[in-house]
């Protein structure tokens, strides 16, 4: 039998070649398992629990959701009610707080009212800039 | 005084070929970048028809500093996959607000959820300690608004 001698063919280097199609696979993946952090909303923070604070009530103005959207305004110290459509909202809250720059704009929400009322109002006064807060649920 | 085609001629050295060398170390670059900006989805998403905010603000916060409360329309309420009896919210978040206090609550309700349900839910959060709530929103435009 005649002896065959084979020849060395292996190559003692990485193959680079394929190194890109290898990074572009795993670039892939990644690009379409990505979800970049996307947290949006309308951010308050709650009172502490115990927190109960005394407010004079001509720095407060009510704004109560109705259940069919309407939002009725109360002056703090006056009984005169008036309805509004929401998107006055800010109007109201902008010039109010132009005069009383302590003023505490509560959102008091009727518990069958949806939950968009609510933050439709909310959104309204956090564009009037109100930096004073309160949410409540409307007490019959 | 230079003058016009005095004989030196320049050599054109580039090639006409695109540069596959560096393509690895390109991709590479790119691999890196996305591999540490994933975070992998962790949790499921509930069913909600979302709220929609002119104000929403885009809440810089790292991803682990987040909880979501999700609040189904029918008034189910999920907190990391789990169904949550509203009496036992607070429960559920006081260990988790133990762990991470600078722990935000993100409330992603259902535009038609009855705001009792959600004025319980922010009172059990009260009772846990964290205040820190966010009502999840989606961005509104304007012109959307006016046909509201």
């Amino acid at each position: 039998m005649a002896i065959m001698k084979r020849k060395q063919k292996v190559s003692d280097e990485i193959p680079t070649a394929s190194m890109a199609d290898i990074a572009f696979l795993l670039l892939v993946f990644f690009l379409t398992t990505t979800v970049f952090n996307e947290e949006r909303g309308l951010p308050i923070v709650l009172p502490e629990q115990s927190e109960e604070q005394d407010v004079s009530p001509k720095n407060l103005i009510f704004f109560i959701v109705q259940p069919d959207g309407r939002v009725v305004v109360r002056r703090g110290e006056s009984e005169q009610e008036q309805t509004i459509a929401y998107n006055q909202v800010a109007n109201i809250l902008r010039q109010e707080i132009a005069s009383n720059s302590n003023l505490i704009a509560a959102i008091q929400t009727h518990p069958d009212a949806p939950y968009r009322h609510m933050v439709n109002t909310l959104d309204e006064v956090k564009l009037s800039g109100a930096e004073r807060i309160s949410l409540q649920e409307l007490e019959n | 005084m230079a003058i016009k085609d005095s004989g030196f001629k320049k050599k054109s050295g580039a090639g006409s070929g695109i540069p596959t060398s560096s393509m690895a170390d390109i991709a590479f670059l790119l691999l890196v970048f996305f591999m540490v900006t994933t975070v992998f989805r962790k949790e499921r998403k509930r069913n909600i028809e979302w709220t929609s905010a002119e104000a929403t603000e885009k809440i810089d916060e790292k991803r682990k500093n987040i909880l979501h409360v999700w609040i189904e329309r029918a008034g189910a309420v999920w907190i990391n996959d789990a169904q949550v009896p509203f009496e036992e919210i607070s429960e559920v978040v006081r260990p988790l607000y133990a762990e991470n206090r600078e722990l935000v609550i993100a409330l992603r309700g259902d535009s038609d959820v009855p705001y009792a349900q959600i004025n319980t839910i922010t009172e059990e959060l009260q009772e846990a300690g964290a205040v820190r709530v966010t009502f999840a929103t989606r961005l509104e435009q304007r012109a959307m608004r006016a046909r509201r």
